[in-house]
């Protein structure tokens, strides 16, 4: 009898002992089956001083599953670039800045076929590529917003992209500076005004890496473009509307500027208008300017907006129809040719242009029509700009209530290395005008100090949106890319890394531009756990027994 | 053999021995380059990238698409034609690597002018008087300095100054080497020097305004390892025979310790300001980076980031050719003091 006792007893704690093992071996040793999610960012400031811990939030708002495992990986731009057309990044950081106001360039590039493997989702889709044909060839806002509509639904569908947020435009200036205007398309600081001064001084941390249009193809490089050269058609002060500037009107199929095919533009030039050498304009010297920006194709440059984009082609087809009339002829429909005529790409410049190559961007080689003529460069340090006396569009913007163009005789912009020396130029009243790129953290510094420093902070829209790149190759199972979709958490990246100067973004139109539909905010919505711990566990990623206890606590 | 042709032809040896040696480093340049991970000319597009065959026909313009040896015999043949060749990098692209160089030499210059002055102030000083009160608490306030100017990280340093001496009290610009649009005419680069050039004395002050705080940061944060070289060189010597003899003649310490002492202490640390002289020809990369200080050494740093081959190849060519003529004079300059060298 004892010794059957001293059995059971024994199975007893053979069996307890059994179970304790298996237990800690299933919810403490047995390896955690996670989804491993690799995520890129760059490390070399090309998006400013906040990537790495805008990569880390984004780690974290991911893996409050504990169902996801984030690697975090970066590299320099030039690696970074490398490795996503090598398809080596499965999920990575990107931003982007529009060069044409309009809905197809925050779509075309991203989900045509084409567009998608130049970003890195390698994401194909034959409906869409159709879709995107389509928008791009009618000017009808009834029919162009279904088209949007239904691509921004499958952009929700497939997630090769991941929308995060809108970035914001800032500017610190001093208070009796006026019309400082946070335009979207590109920062006029000739409407910029400063009473009783001769001269306004701004500073900045963008550089300049050309300013001949056929080369130039960076935010600051255009921005002072925009001062020293007119296009055939401008952007109006505050909104991202297109108004006449060297031509006399906006093309439209009404005042028969567009043909009833789409495929041919007719542009008549203003009278009397000249060069800062004193070169008149005439339609053969538009003519003669495209076609050099196609011709020497500047490796970086724009170039391809016109002869890819535009459907201009490699030998384009331009007519001077008169002195003062030039027609292009494209090789399809291009519903946005005018917004990219009012690219700095497409600005005329003088024949004495060196047509072999680069024209140097010093001092008397830099010609335009424009408000402003560059009268200093010092390399990566400072620009002058003082006005041009034969300035034909001196009331350009009177029905908008600016009187007169340029506001101010002279503008100089210092060049700044860094953030800090940009806060420290606007509180110390060095300059008037601070204009890109605050840090965060200074921002709002600058903001709480406002009325003691006797400053002025403002905030406005921006087209540049930042977003999640997901490789569908890499990435195949769309459940995965929803998984992730679910996790993103805007709100944290907003407050944690941005201090709440940034607008979450839940399309890749952002919400300010025509036919925006917030696809994600309504499908997705952010840090969804459930949604895509369900998801999750469809795909057999389970989550160990104290991870789940604590999720629900969180739910 | 004479003692000037023997002189001569030790600087032609050693001018031949500086061949190969900067072949050798142009060929190592070339190769990492290239081995590195990194595309050029994909980065060229920092907005939206071209379609492939754009990015082809860039390829193509730059000579990219060359196989390696033809790219490194035309490297080769442009560099010793004195050809630095384009930048083709994300920020200087279209630009002459030479005029670029050119460009931002003269402020690197300038900046490790400033450094090495204060470094050489504060830390011989420091040293001196540490070793010259060996163990006594000045002594232990010095060890402390050299010590922790040494591990200061200099962009900090830097920031502090801008903020107490630029923003606070606004004494100094805190940043830049210029503020305004009244340059100097250019004729070194220099704005010091071509303010003086100019006999304009307020633009002299302005320079030197803009160069102090910079200056400051990059030669206490050296200072650090003089004041440390020089204490043990003091102390070595302070103890050497000839110093000890001086005493038994009768020779006030003071004097043992400033004429004798510090004499022979100083001459180890004249070659390493020298060498470190010339390493700040290279760019001080953190303080022209805090300073918006527009030098080599931030001008490299973009360069390699944007794999600028071009231009990366042009710096280090242009520094090793420094280092080589810099040393050159040194070894020269030795072989004049100590004929046994040339032996």
């Amino acid at each position: 009898m004892a010794k059957r006792s001293t059995w059971i007893i024994v199975a007893a704690v053979v069996v307890v002992i059994a179970i304790v093992a298996a237990s800690v071996y299933v919810f403490l040793l047995a390896p955690r089956n996670k989804l491993p999610v690799e995520l890129w960012y760059n490390s070399d400031g090309h998006y400013g001083d906040t990537e790495d811990e805008l990569a880390t939030i984004l780690k974290s708002s991911l893996e409050k599953t504990n169902r996801v495992q984030v690697t975090l990986k970066s590299d320099p731009w030039a690696v970074y670039r490398q490795n996503w057309v090598n398809q080596r990044m499965p999920v990575f950081l990107l931003g982007w800045y529009p060069d044409y106001f309009d809905t197809d360039d925050y779509v075309s590039p991203f989900l045509s076929t084409a567009g998608a493997a130049s970003l890195g989702s390698f994401y194909t889709n034959s409906e869409v590529d159709a879709l995107i044909t389509q928008e791009q060839s009618t000017a009808d806002p009834a029919a162009r917003q279904t088209l949007f509509t239904q691509i921004q639904g499958k952009l929700a569908d497939d997630v090769p992209y991941i929308p995060l947020f809108s970035g914001t435009a800032q500017a610190a200036y001093v208070s009796s500076v006026q019309n400082v205007y946070l335009h979207p398309v590109s920062f006029k600081w000739f409407i910029i005004t400063k009473p009783g001064a001769t001269e306004l001084k701004g500073a900045t941390t963008d550089k300049i890496i050309s300013l001949d249009p056929a080369s130039a193809y960076d935010y600051f490089s255009i921005e002072v473009i925009n001062q020293v050269f007119d296009t055939l058609l401008v952007y109006e002060p505050i909104e991202a509307q297109l108004v006449a500037g060297l031509a006399m009107e906006v093309p439209s199929a009404t005042n028969g500027g567009i043909s009833a095919d789409g495929k041919t533009y007719t542009y008549n030039l203003k009278p009397g208008i000249t060069f800062h050498d004193g070169t008149p304009l005439t339609a053969q010297i538009v003519k003669d300017s495209i076609e050099r920006v196609i011709r020497l194709d500047i490796a970086g440059s724009a170039a391809f907006l016109l002869y890819d984009v535009g459907a201009l082609g490699k030998t384009p087809n331009i007519e001077v129809v008169d002195s003062d009339t030039v027609r292009f002829h494209l090789a399809r429909p291009v519903s946005f040719f005018n917004d990219l005529m009012a690219f700095s790409v497409s600005a005329p410049v003088p024949p004495s242009y060196n047509q072999a190559g680069e024209q140097p961007s010093t001092v008397g080689s830099v010609i335009g029509t424009g408000p402003y003529r560059l009268t200093t460069h010092q390399a990566d340090q400072l620009i002058v700009l003082e006005e041009y006396d034969e300035y034909y569009g001196g009331s350009l913007y009177a029905s908008f209530g600016i009187s007169k163009i340029p506001a101010v005789p002279k503008v100089s912009i210092e060049i700044l290395g860094t953030a800090t020396n940009l806060k420290q130029s606007i509180e110390t009243k060095a300059v008037d005008v601070a204009y890109r790129t605050l840090n965060p953290d200074d921002l709002v510094d600058l903001q709480t100090r406002a009325q003691t420093l006797g400053l002025t902070v403002s905030l406005g829209a921006s087209p540049q949106i930042r977003y999640l790149v997901i490789n569908v190759n890499l990435v195949p199972d769309v459940r995965v890319r929803q998984a992730i979709a679910y996790l993103v958490d805007r709100a944290l990246i907003d407050n944690s890394v941005f201090r709440g100067t940034v607008e979450p973004l839940y399309s890749m139109v952002p919400a300010n531009m025509p036919y925006a539909s917030p696809v994600f905010q309504a499908r997705y919505g952010d840090a969804n756990l459930n949604a895509a711990n369900s998801i999750l566990s469809q795909l057999g990623y389970a989550v160990p027994f104290h991870a789940e206890a604590v999720a629900r606590d969180w739910f | 053999m004479a003692r000037g042709s023997s002189l001569v032809a030790y600087a032609i040896t050693r001018l031949f021995i500086a061949i190969p040696m900067l072949l050798i480093l142009l060929t190592f340049v070339f190769v990492i380059l290239r081995i590195l991970p990194g595309d050029p000319v994909l980065a060229l597009w920092s907005g939206r990238p071209p379609p492939p065959y754009v990015i082809e026909a860039a390829r193509a313009q730059l000579g990219l698409d060359q196989p390696y040896w033809v790219q490194y015999v035309n490297y080769l043949r442009n560099i010793f034609t004195g050809n630095f060749g384009t930048s083709f990098g994300e920020f200087y692209r279209g630009q002459s690597v030479w005029t670029v160089i050119m460009d931002k030499f003269p402020a690197t210059v300038e900046l490790a002018f400033g450094g090495i002055l204060v470094a050489s102030v504060l830390g011989i000083g420091t040293g001196l008087i540490g070793g010259a009160n060996r163990d006594k608490p000045v002594d232990v306030g010095v060890r402390l300095y050299g010590t922790i100017v040494w591990v200061i990280p200099i962009f900090w340093l830097g920031l502090l100054f801008q903020l107490v001496f630029g923003v606070w009290l606004q004494w100094l610009p805190p940043h830049s080497r210029w503020s305004g649009t009244d340059f100097p005419p250019r004729v070194t680069g220099m704005y010091t020097v071509d303010s003086l050039l100019a006999g304009n004395l307020g633009a002299y002050w302005k320079a030197m305004s803009h160069l102090i705080l910079p200056s400051l940061t990059l030669g206490i944060v050296l200072s650090g390892f003089f004041t440390k070289t020089v204490r043990a060189n003091l102390l070595r010597t302070i103890n050497a025979d000839y110093s000890e003899a001086a005493r038994a003649r009768g020779i006030h310490e003071r004097r043992v310790v400033y004429r004798h002492a510090f004499k022979n202490a100083l001459v180890p640390v004249v070659t390493i300001l020298g060498l470190q002289f010339a390493i700040l020809f290279a760019g001080a990369v953190l303080t022209e980076t805090t300073f918006s200080w527009d030098g080599m050494g931030v001008l490299l740093l973009q360069s390699i980031n944007s794999k600028d081959y071009m231009m990366i190849q042009g710096v280090i060519v242009f520094y090793a050719t420094i280092i080589v003529i810099i040393s050159l004079i040194i070894d020269v300059a030795g072989a004049l003091i100590d004929p046994r060298i040339r032996l």
